[in-house]
């Protein structure tokens, strides 16, 4: 017991000292809080997705629904952020009980086909609805929150830090608890797991629960921290599966495995997206800048990672469809 | 005589979307594959109908003779190289295959094309005519829908009447027992992958003409293709044909009464609906699910 909590105890240190050794900066900062919360999303569907076996491809409806939440409240009233938060994982839930009700009497290729459809749904009516901004989205200009600077990065780093550790604990716990077992029986054979008396509906409907209120969470952070949001931002379907590439790159159904995945994927697309690649090309007299090759790395490489997130995925399904904790696991199981 | 024009139109765009469900569905049946490049391999037919046009100057609706074979190839190939590998791996597993296959598309195309749309536009492009007082006929949506008619016509005679079309339906029915009775059931699936990827193609192409062309146009497209095979019954040809022409009426019906802003509400929820109610589709057999 002892050694088992010394690897988790030193990654949350190293986790909580981080902004106090780089100091202010905004940059490497931001890059951080996009890894923490990549890595609780991606926690957070695998408890759904890795435990239960149900492969939501719709989360992005449950992060907007934080999100659009709590920047409606936040921009008519001046309710506390946190009273904001809760309202979200409520509206969170409720979509998360209609998706349940309908998509869970479905199997295999159906259930991910409703999840897509749910999430379009919400992604279509917010954007065709007049009070949550439609395609222009909501911008906040202020947010108080008990006299913390919000101007600065570190709070939302700390805010993310604690929605991870949230998530990995609940992950911890569910995954040795009663409900635990029950997910990964129905995750193995759904029949059998019928059959031994495990009422199917009841445990993927709470599974989808505790994860939808997770991903809430995150939505309601990530919308005060940006302090802007559309629903191209953050209802797309390219976050959905954004989120499932993160947790299948790090490892389906384990604990660490998404936020190894997030430690692994977010730096990369930032390379891509900031281009440091083809600069260091150029600057190295690898790649004359004047070149056609140059001027089109120059130009393209920054559009490149949706491109590269792609070729990730189908050599991830092909090569290495347990992830990369999978590589290090017995090979009996 | 609204409701006359919204039914004609919704009708002959139907028609299209009918043919990207076709697709979609075969490959579903034969492989029990979803396939999510569906959409993008609809743009890809798109991009080479417009540069068919523009490069060669060879009319949108001639360039399908180039068009479908070279989709063909390209989705035979697409099925041999990835797909065929993940055949008997999870569901999930397939869907995210062929979520990175279309990203690699998509995004390719946005490097190589510019998120600049295109317009193809034709010396018909807006042309149309009047059969009742009010009620017009757009030429290309007709001109699309007569070639769908006769795609559709021949698919149907090639799969009921060939060797390898009821080799085919014989795959779809049950695999194994196909393999046993010595069908070569790993090339079936290639060539339904190729057939499938031919009619997205085409559907592409057909809508080239009265549509934007962009990079990520295949998107809404394949959960409109969705929609169709799950309307129909996953893996029914018929289906699919009657679930194209339902999402095309009722597409332009809920776009004539509502508003063009929810129509795609509007057909996700009778999709959502179909799933609750009837989750084998209209023409699908019972337990599917």
């Amino acid at each position: 017991m002892m050694k088992q909590a010394i690897i988790p105890a030193l990654l949350l240190a190293v986790g909580v000292l981080i902004p106090l050794l780089i100091g202010e900066n905004p940059y490497i900062t931001g890059i951080l809080i996009t890894v923490l919360m990549m890595a609780t999303l991606a926690s957070a569907w695998n408890i759904l997705g890795g435990y239960a076996g149900q492969y939501s491809f719709g989360h992005a409806a449950y992060f907007g629904a934080g999100a659009y939440t709590t920047m409606i409240i936040l921009s008519v009233s001046d309710t506390n952020p946190l009273v904001a938060m809760a309202a979200g994982v409520v509206v969170a839930g409720l979509i998360a009980l209609v998706t349940g009700a309908i998509v869970f009497r479905l199997r295999g290729h159906y259930f991910g086909l409703a999840s897509i459809a749910v999430a379009e749904i919400v992604r279509l009516v917010v954007l065709n609805l007049e009070f949550t901004g439609g395609a222009q989205g909501i911008l906040l200009t202020d947010v108080k929150f008990y006299g913390l600077d919000l101007n600065s990065k570190n709070p939302f780093y700390y805010g993310m830090l604690i929605a991870l550790v949230l998530t990995l604990g609940i992950t911890a716990l569910v995954r040795r608890s009663r409900t635990g077992y029950y997910l990964q029986a129905i995750r193995e054979d759904q029949d059998a797991a019928a059959s031994l008396g495990i009422n199917l509906a009841y445990h993927k409907n709470k599974a989808l629960l505790i994860s939808a209120s997770l991903t809430s969470v995150v939505g309601s952070l990530y919308a005060v921290y940006i302090r802007f949001i559309d629903t191209h931002a953050v209802l797309d379907l390219r976050l959905s599966i954004e989120i499932i590439l993160t947790a299948i790159i790090g490892g389906v159904g384990t604990l660490w495995g998404p936020l190894f995945g997030a430690m692994l994927l977010v730096p990369l697309a930032e390379i891509l997206r900031s281009n440091v690649l083809g600069e260091a090309l150029v600057t190295h007299g690898m790649v004359p800048e004047s070149s056609p090759v140059g001027m089109f790395l120059k130009e393209h490489l920054a559009h490149a990672h949706v491109l590269v997130y792609g070729i990730i995925t189908v050599l991830c399904i092909l090569y290495l469809p347990k992830g990369i904790l999978g590589l290090f696991r017995r090979s009996g199981k | 005589m609204l409701f006359l024009q919204s039914l004609i139109s919704g009708l002959l765009t139907g028609g299209v979307y009918a043919l990207a469900g076709i697709g979609m569905s075969l490959v579903f049946g034969v492989m029990n594959v979803s396939n999510f490049a569906h959409g993008d391999l609809m743009m890809l037919g798109m991009y080479m109908a417009y540069f068919v046009f523009t490069l060669l100057h060879i009319d949108p609706y001639i360039s399908l003779v180039l068009v479908m074979p070279a989709a063909f190839v390209f989705g035979y190939g697409l099925e041999k190289m990835f797909i065929n590998r993940v055949i008997h791996h999870p569901h999930q597993n397939q869907i995210l295959l062929t979520i990175g296959l279309g990203l690699i598309m998509s995004n390719t195309a946005l490097l190589a094309f510019t998120s600049d749309p295109r317009i193809l536009t034709t010396s018909y492009s807006s042309s149309s005519f009047n059969i009742l007082r009010d009620v017009s006929v757009s030429v290309p949506l007709l001109l699309s829908f007569m070639i769908t008619c006769v795609i559709t016509a021949t698919l149907y005679l090639f799969l009921g009447k060939s060797r390898t079309g009821m080799a085919l339906r014989a795959t779809s029915q049950n695999r194994e027992a196909a393999q046993l009775m010595g069908i070569n059931v790993s090339r079936m699936s290639a060539i339904a992958f190729g057939i499938g990827t031919a009619l997205a193609a085409t559907a592409g192409a057909l809508i080239a003409p009265t549509y934007y062309i962009h990079p990520l146009a295949g998107h809404s497209f394949l959960l409109k293709s969705f929609t169709i095979c799950v309307l129909g019954g996953l893996g029914s040809v018929v289906g699919a044909t009657v679930g194209g022409l339902i999402i095309g009426v009722i597409e332009a019906m809920s776009s004539t009464y509502i508003s063009t802003d929810w129509k795609d509400v509007v057909v996700f929820v009778l999709f959502l609906a179909v799933l609750l109610f009837r989750p084998q589709g209209l023409f699908g057999k019972k337990g599917g699910q």
